[in-house]
């Protein structure tokens, strides 16, 4: 196609018109095909470059909010001065409206052509013109494009030629001016358009990733992706509000391309900026994101170690956005960044926050769900906590677990329930002697001022080291010093109403409500502790009670020895009545034997696993028999100084023999008789009753019957004890034996005496037989055990018996008192009786009164003797 | 000096924008169609880098008692957070004699809130209360038109022009903080019942004016000096009758 300038004047209007319509069509394809909107501005110049000579065109926009315009549409390419220095400077600038030749184009009608050596020194001139000039461009056809009235930019069209634009040309510029204004403004919808599509499809993507996120560093992935679109080089710092609610940390950063000194970074991030610093308040208190000149801040004098860095790492300009929750600040963003695009940051800042919020509230849970592993450790162990050491095992762990920290000191109240006195300390900064040692020093009163707090609030409270606290509590000042902590927590130790002490602990991250938790239970384990600590100490005393029983009762242990006639009437008794629980009551004169054979009674019983208990109850002060029968409490009566297990609790499930029981005294055989009824009894000055299984063999050598007439005995009792009496006969009436006694304590003495076993002569034995025994088996065992140790040779061949009459014990009368007659009767009986009432032949009375046996008959018979006599006992 | 002025758009903000640039002043003419939006923040914080001056003149494009409220606090807050930030030197707002005496509209209850998170705010300012403009006598009487009837009452009333509000503010906006509120009004003070019949008479000489005793103000009944200033103002020199002239045709 022809240009204009050598267009044929002749040529029809109409030619003009199809061309202009054509050019117009082709430009309106053109705009949908721009992919980039300098396009427009390069197909545009392409098009019309047909018609008439130019170098390049570009267009301007008018800025209304300062009243400039400024380059929007830049044919690069073509463009003759994109060599020149200022060029760059010339594509960022803003030119003002208010001068005399852009108000010219704009009250022109249409495009005005400029010869630009006659303005380009004009004043007030827009640089672009010179700048334009002296790349050789020597003319500018200058149109305003406009909306409806309002101007909104300019189309430039530059030319090197001296002789300017063609009428023609101009006409057709200004006849094409509105469809370009309109694609122009299309151009603006379209990018803006475009903007806010990018926006959402940003957000939309920053979302989408957004719902992955589980944690602090999923979070720092898909921040970092979505800020390092926005800015490829920029850093960011995400800071969070600290559970004091006074200072911020960072918590998520990045620094981008940035280079730095990784001191100052260190520091930056370790630190704690108050929220009130001068600038993070700003943002806090901002509902929309603000910008910081870096530069200026510092100037102002904050004087804030990130300034400094920020400086360091060469960011100019930050943008701060508060991150909320709600209304809840939670913390903030810091991003390095020249524009504010609102719609993204706060999109991203919601997010953010929102995501921080969870994470946080994660992190709660999985806290808590520590927490709450441990205090179920806790209880678990605590339950078994059995010593102090185990106590303060359990409680160090749990404490460190949960708070960082160690008991620093517990008390436990003492007796006086005013003095509290230290039970387990910090190790690290006490002696185990030297407290023990300063006890009285490092205990506390309960009616100290700080400590009466302590008790009175019913639960954990924090005070104050000052120095009255200082001076009344171990050691804290070193505490203090130590790990800079100005604050103890103290919470009293109570079971019930019943204070039983104190703690003090030491820590930042104590939580009131779990130590309460941890107080309460502690409490359990100390009187747990303190219980077992008891029963073990009950125990021991326990143990060497029947470690002296088991003594005594090996002591007496001794095999029955006897097969005569009356022996085997005995044993026959037994085995009759052990496996009965029913009580036995022995009868028999001193050294029968009676011990022996209660110990057979009950070794032949099913309680023979457990010991017998014996009582004597002739071998005690009648004002202790209560309390060795029945025990007494702590106490109880004066002397009462420890509690004591009485014999009936200990042969509980056993057997208990209450030797010479005849010389109990009539009130315990009250209380006796009420526990043999009851089958309960009760401690001396004590209150709780104890359920008993105990089998009782009483044993006496006085004649009861006797003892109850007159009125020594009670009778009930005594009906209750003589339920299956088993008679033990003397020595005298059981004189087979005394061989087979004599050979059992003669190879028992022997033998501990280290001795072969001593032997007896005939004649000895038989002095043996003929004697009257009166202490029975008992000086029986005497008079061997004496004779063992004296004897010389392997034999013993005399005995020295004390004289047969004076042995006589059993009679209380003085026989010089009696006439002739009696005392012949009471003879003769005696005499019947020791020789088992046998009156003629070896060993009977007759050889021993050293009559004739016919004669010992006929005096019987005068005397009136008869077997009732002699066979009584 | 560098002056933002919010709402530079608008009827006073476009007048003041114009006055202070002869004046040679770099300024901002910030509004949502420039891209500085004070209730989103949008270009807010980059528009007032390195500002020494923001004079506030937006306005609510709703006048209900919500809506009101919730532009003037937020675009309050949002630009003196932005002011602080940026560290601007004076923060001149635009508001009306009487505001505290007329909570019951919720427009002025906007205004006094504007107001007072100005004063708390930490930024030096100084709070401009102007009466009605001259140009808002038409809108009172269309308010009181019935029928052929123009109702309206003998409310104490003090018009100022437009014009010099913008040349006032203007005034304020180059000069130091005051840290307190100035007031501005016009030359003359009369009921408001007069100034409505004067304006009807020759607009809309059909109608007839009838001044009432009701003291109310678009329905709010308010003390009678309510609307004009309570002390000392500046006053401006343009009479209502020259408004009235410039309305004729012949103008
Ligand atoms: N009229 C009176 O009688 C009178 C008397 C005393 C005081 N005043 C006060 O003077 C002030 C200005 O009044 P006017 O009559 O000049 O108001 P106007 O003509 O309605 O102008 C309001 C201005 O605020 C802008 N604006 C609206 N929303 C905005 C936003 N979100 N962010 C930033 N700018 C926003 C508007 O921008 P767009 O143009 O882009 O919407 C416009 O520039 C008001 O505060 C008013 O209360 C008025």
């Amino acid at each position: 196609m022809k240009q204009f300038s050598n267009l044929d004047q002749n040529s029809s209007n109409h030619t003009n018109l199809e061309w202009e319509r054509q050019l117009l069509l082709d430009l309106g394809n053109d705009i949908t095909k721009v992919r980039d909107k300098n396009d427009l501005i390069v197909l545009f110049s392409d098009r019309i470059k047909s018609l008439m000579h130019f170098t390049h065109t570009i267009v301007t926009l008018i800025d209304r909010k300062d009243e400039t315009y400024k380059p929007f549409l830049l044919d690069h390419r073509a463009s003759a001065i994109k060599d020149h220095p200022e060029y760059d400077d010339m594509v960022k600038a803003c030119f003002p409206l208010d001068e005399p030749f852009i108000q010219s184009v704009v009250a022109a009608g249409g495009p005005v052509d400029f010869f630009l050596a006659d303005i380009v020194d004009a004043p007030q001139s827009p640089a672009f013109l010179r700048v334009n000039f002296e790349k050789g461009i020597r003319h500018v056809l200058m149109t305003t494009l406009r909306t409806g009235d309002q101007p909104i930019g300019f189309i430039h069209i530059y030319t090197d030629q001296h002789d300017g634009f063609s009428q023609e040309f101009k006409d057709i510029v200004q006849r094409i001016t509105p469809q370009l204004s309109s694609a122009v403004s299309n151009i603006i919808k379209n990018e803006e358009i475009l903007q806010k599509e990018n926006e959402k499809s940003f957000l939309l993507d920053f979302s989408n990733d957004m719902t992955a996120v589980r944690s602090r560093d999923d979070l720092a992935v898909v921040v970092k992706t979505a800020l390092r679109k926005l800015n490829p080089e920029g850093g960011y710092v995400i800071r969070k509000i600290n559970e004091d609610g006074l200072t911020m940390s960072a918590y998520l950063y990045d620094t981008g391309a940035s280079a730095f000194d990784p001191a100052l970074l260190e520091r930056v991030l370790s630190e704690k900026y108050p929220i009130n610093d001068g600038l993070q308040n700003r943002i806090l208190d901002s509902y929309i994101p603000l910008l910081f000149n870096v530069g200026r801040e510092l100037q102002r004098g904050y004087n804030l170690s990130y300034l400094n860095l920020w400086e360091n790492m060469g960011f100019k300009t930050m943008v701060g956005i508060a991150l909320r929750n709600g209304n809840a600040n939670i913390g903030l963003l810091w991003l390095s960044i020249d524009e504010i695009n609102i719609p993204i940051l706060q999109g991203i800042c919601s997010q953010i926050a929102i995501a921080m919020g969870n994470i946080m509230a994660n992190e709660d849970i999985l806290r808590r769900q520590a927490e709450q592993q441990l205090m179920l450790t806790f209880s678990n162990d605590i339950t078994g906590v059995k010593s102090k050491s185990d106590l303060d095992h359990v409680v160090s762990n749990v404490l460190q677990g949960l708070f960082q920290t160690r008991i620093a000191v517990m008390y436990l109240l003492a007796e006086d329930q005013v003095t509290l006195r230290p039970y387990l300390f910090d190790r690290q900064f006490f002696q185990e002697t030297e407290v023990a040692e300063h006890e009285e020093f490092y205990s506390l009163n309960i009616n100290e001022q700080h400590i009466k707090l302590v008790f009175e609030s019913n639960q954990p409270i924090l005070l104050d080291i000052d120095e009255t606290l200082e001076a009344k509590c171990l050691k804290l000042s070193i505490q203090r010093e130590q790990r800079g902590i100005n604050t103890v927590y103290a919470s009293a130790l109570r079971l019930g109403e019943q204070n039983l002490g104190m703690v003090w602990m030491l820590g930042e991250r104590i939580s009131g409500p779990l130590l309460q938790g941890i107080c309460a239970q502690i409490s359990t384990a100390v009187s747990n502790v303190l219980a077992h600590e008891q029963i073990l100490r009950l125990k021991r005393e326990l143990e060497n009670e029947n470690d002296y029983l088991k003594q005594q009762l090996n002591q007496d242990f001794e095999e029955i020895v006897g097969g005569g006639e009356a022996m085997q009437q005995v044993y026959r008794l037994i085995s009759l009545v052990a496996e009965s629980n029913s009580t036995v009551l022995l009868l028999g004169e001193t050294g029968t034997g009676k011990e022996l054979i209660a110990k057979a009674v009950h070794n032949a019983s099913s309680r023979k696993e457990k010991l017998m208990i014996k009582v004597n109850c002739a071998a005690m002060p009648a004002s202790l028999i209560e309390s060795e029968l029945f025990g007494h409490e702590r106490g109880a009566f004066t002397g009462a100084v420890e509690r004591r297990i009485g014999k009936f609790e200990l042969a509980n499930n056993s057997t208990l023999f209450l030797d010479e029981v005849g010389e109990m005294p009539l009130e315990t055989q009250v209380k006796l008789l009420r526990v043999l009824q009851e089958k309960e009894m009760e401690r001396v000055g004590g209150k709780t009753t104890i359920k008993l299984n105990v089998r009782i063999i009483a044993a006496t050598n006085r004649d009861l019957e006797a003892e109850v007439k007159a009125g020594r005995f009670r009778s009930d009792l005594y009906y209750r004890l003589n339920v299956f009496p088993i008679k033990l006969p003397p020595l005298r009436d059981r004189r087979e034996d005394i061989e087979s006694l004599a050979g059992f304590f003669l190879s028992k003495f022997s033998k501990s005496i280290g001795k072969k076993t001593v032997k007896l002569s005939a004649n000895a034995l038989r002095q043996l037989q003929a004697y009257l025994w009166p202490g029975n088996v008992r000086e029986l065992e005497h008079l061997i055990e004496r004779s063992v140790i004296l004897a010389t040779g392997p034999m013993i061949t005399e005995f020295f018996l004390p004289p047969a009459t004076g042995a006589t014990t059993e009679d209380p009368m003085r026989p010089s008192d009696l006439p002739l007659e009696e005392v012949e009767r009471m003879h003769i009986i005696q005499i019947l009786r020791r020789c088992g009432g046998k009156i003629s032949g070896i060993g009977g009375a007759a050889e021993i009164l050293g009559i004739p046996g016919n004669t010992l008959h006929s005096k019987m018979r005068k005397l009136g003797i008869s077997k009732a006599d002699y066979y009584a006992h | 000096m560098k002056i933002v002025i919010i709402g530079g758009t608008g009827l006073i903000g476009s007048n003041v924008t114009k006055k202070l640039r002869q004046l040679g002043h770099t300024v901002i003419a910030g509004s949502p169609s420039t891209g500085i939006n004070a209730l989103t923040g949008e270009g807010l914080s980059n528009a007032l880098e390195n500002t020494d001056v923001v004079v506030d003149l937006s306005n609510s494009p709703s006048f209900e008692d919500g809506p009101a409220i919730q532009f003037f606090e937020t675009v309050g807050r949002n630009i003196l957070s932005a002011e602080l930030n940026a560290g601007v030197k004076h923060h001149v707002v635009l508001s009306i004699v009487g505001t505290h005496l007329m909570e019951g509209m919720g427009y002025m209850r906007a205004k006094k809130i504007q107001e007072d998170l100005v004063k708390s705010s930490g930024v030096p300012y100084t709070i401009v209360r102007s009466t009605q403009f001259q140009e808002f006598v038409p809108t009172i009487a269309a308010g009181g038109t019935q029928g052929s009837e123009v109702h309206v009452s003998k409310l104490d009333f003090q018009p100022i022009a437009a014009e010099e509000v913008a040349l006032f503010i203007a005034r304020f906006a180059i000069s130091e903080p005051a840290n307190g509120t100035v007031e501005i009004a016009g030359p003359v003070r009369g009921p408001m019942s007069k100034f409505v019949e004067a304006y009807v008479k020759t607009n809309d000489a059909g109608k007839t004016v009838i001044a009432n005793d009701s003291n109310e103000y678009f329905g709010l009944a308010v003390p009678t000096s309510t609307l004009v200033p309570e002390g000392n103002a500046y006053l401006g020199e343009t009479r209502f009758q020259e408004y009235l002239q410039s309305l004729s045709p012949q103008a």
